[in-house]
């Protein structure tokens, strides 16, 4: 097998050594990292509507904002969800907890957001 | 679809091209979501009158029209390193090629329609400072749909993606594979 410059012995295939500097950080083990961004885009997602709703109501109401929000969070949790199942299949790792629990912290907190937030 | 030789381990190839899916689901999300939000709030384009030409409910569209031909960007650096995605004469590959370009020229729309704004306020789809975006998308599409179908296709040709379990579908693949999709289709 060809390798790149700098890996493997010169003329041998590649070690497990190799193997393992060519893929870096694994993706079954990106699980928090995307949990982190997928919190920070819902984060942003709120912060967007809100700047909306507090600032130029004229051209978006709170309702709107809300609204905009909630479709918003849907299609970032189907995102999270599917980059966390597409790295962890055919690997022993389960994050199912880490999943039920975020996706279910960001459902709960939009609910409250869209009963208790705007003007 | 030949089965290709391997230029570099499967394991890293698979690894690679997972980190390739990513990037697509993280763009995909910002995508989807800008689009629902704005075709689906009538509120946000449609029926908001604009009152510059700047107006605020557009900020939120306009940023994934450039953060999408910069996501496009940083998947054709990264696709470098998977050799199974090369295209012609070892340049980008063709579906990538259209995508970034089709995008590009949504990002440069952004300047035309700002300036057509500045005269007409309505926010018509078919009016032509609209055209330039359209059709871009629509260019994006078509390229980052073959681009996303290669990856998909390839990971089932190292085994990492199981294809659907109905067998007529899994037939459907394997005939993709071999290239004779058509022949029942087209007879």
């Amino acid at each position: 097998m060809t390798l790149p410059k700098g890996f493997g012995s010169g003329g041998g295939g590649a070690t497990s050594a190799d193997v393992e500097k060519m893929i870096g950080r694994r993706v079954e083990n990106m699980t928090g990292i995307i949990t982190l961004s997928y919190i920070a885009a819902w984060l942003a997602t709120f912060g967007g509507t809100a700047a909306g709703y507090f600032y130029y109501p004229w051209a978006y109401p709170t309702p709107s904002g809300h609204y905009a929000f909630i479709v918003l969070t849907i299609v970032e949790a189907i995102g999270y969800l599917f980059s966390v199942k597409v790295c962890e299949e055919g690997t022993k790792k389960k994050s199912n907890g880490i999943l039920a629990a975020t996706l279910g912290g960001t459902a709960v907190g939009t609910i409250l957001i869209s009963l208790f937030v705007g003007v | 679809m030949a089965q290709m030789p391997a230029l570099i381990p499967k394991e890293v190839e698979i690894q690679r091209l997972k980190k390739i899916w990513l990037i697509v689901i993280a763009m995909g999300s910002t995508a989807a979501s800008v689009e629902v939000d704005n075709f689906v709030d009538g509120s946000l384009h449609q029926t908001s009158i604009r009152d510059s030409a700047f107006t605020p409910a557009h900020w939120w569209l306009y940023s994934h029209f450039v953060a999408l031909p910069l996501g496009w960007g940083a998947v054709a650096i990264y696709d470098r390193r998977v050799p199974i995605l090369r295209g012609p004469n070892n340049s980008m590959n063709t579906g990538l090629k259209m995508t970034i370009l089709g995008y590009l020229a949504t990002m440069f729309t952004i300047g035309v329609n700002e300036m057509w704004h500045f005269w007409f306020v309505e926010e018509i789809f078919a009016v032509p400072n609209h055209w330039m975006f359209n059709m871009g998308v629509v260019v994006a599409f078509m390229g980052a749909l073959a681009y996303v179908v290669r990856v998909y296709a390839r990971l089932v040709e190292l085994g990492a993606e199981t294809p659907g379990e109905n067998p007529y579908v899994a037939e459907m693949y394997k005939m993709a594979l071999e290239g004779k999709l058509y022949s029942r289709s087209i007879p």
